[in-house]
């Protein structure tokens, strides 16, 4: 993704908030894709066969919710919510990730986290950065927390 | 026929992310063209669902069925949610979208023939 140029473009449209504008719909996308999966796959664990690893399906479905939540933030610009959101997602594939290889035993299923999210291409490890960047990017200006 | 059928549409929509990710280069918003082409991946994607339901009730066996539901549900409504988009973001970014939904349809195709039992 080259060019950050683009991402200033005209902010006169008013209804969609500027997280969900320009490079903002990319992430959102690929955030409802992470939720929509993550549910999917959650969901069918913790009914079929939630005795098998409660840890591992707990956590499974912690990401699920957590994902939900960050999608809807970013989407309607509901910043606070949004980062809060994020930032339980970085520490998490990083607790996680680091758990999971530190302790397989603990982790006998795998969960979007394990490994530091490996089994999806790493995305689950650079999707809360790159959150994070973008909420920090299009705070509004004079807003510095 | 469900697996010919997730073929073809990982290939289709492997052409989409390469016409979509060149005009993402190159700075352009997605075209009426390439939602056309995103219109032809999806009614491949609810020709494999028929026939997926349809061998469902014949009594075919799903090695996990609740899984390929789900991945099914999500595949169906990435692109339209893309190409909506494409309306709303005329700006490369709509075509960076287009090529993100068209990498996670190809990759579900992937998971659903796991699911399926072809795998």
């Amino acid at each position: 993704m080259s060019g950050a140029g683009s991402g200033a473009d005209t902010p006169n449209q008013s209804s969609t908030p500027s997280t969900a504008r320009g490079p903002g719909r990319v992430l959102v996308a690929v955030y409802a894709v992470f939720a929509l999966a993550a549910s999917a796959r959650a969901g069918v664990q913790l009914i079929r066969d939630w005795h098998e690893a409660p840890l591992a399906y707990g956590l499974s479905a912690l990401a699920a919710v957590v994902y939900i939540v960050a999608t809807v933030c970013l989407a309607r610009g509901y910043r606070r919510f949004a980062t809060v959101a994020v930032s339980v997602e970085l520490i998490g594939v990083l607790v996680v990730g680091a758990l999971s290889l530190a302790d397989p035993a603990a982790f006998p299923r795998a969960t979007v986290w394990s490994a530091f999210g490996q089994g999806y291409g790493y995305v689950p490890l650079v999707l809360p950065v790159l959150g994070l960047a973008w909420l920090r990017r299009t705070r509004p200006a004079g807003a510095r927390s | 026929m469900v697996i010919p059928l997730a073929l073809v549409v990982a290939a289709l929509a492997l052409v989409l992310v390469v016409w979509a990710g060149v005009f993402a280069l190159r700075d352009r918003p997605v075209v009426l063209n390439q939602l056309l082409g995103a219109a032809v991946v999806e009614v491949a994607i609810l020709a494999e669902a028929v026939v997926a339901v349809v061998h469902v009730v014949g009594g075919a066996h799903v090695r996990e069925p609740g899984t390929f539901v789900g991945y099914m549900f999500t595949t169906l409504v990435v692109l339209p949610f893309a190409a909506s988009w494409a309306f709303a973001e005329r700006t490369r970014w709509s075509s960076v979208v287009m090529v993100v939904a068209g990498i996670t349809v190809a990759f579900l195709q992937v998971r659903l023939l796991q699911v399926w039992g072809a795998m």
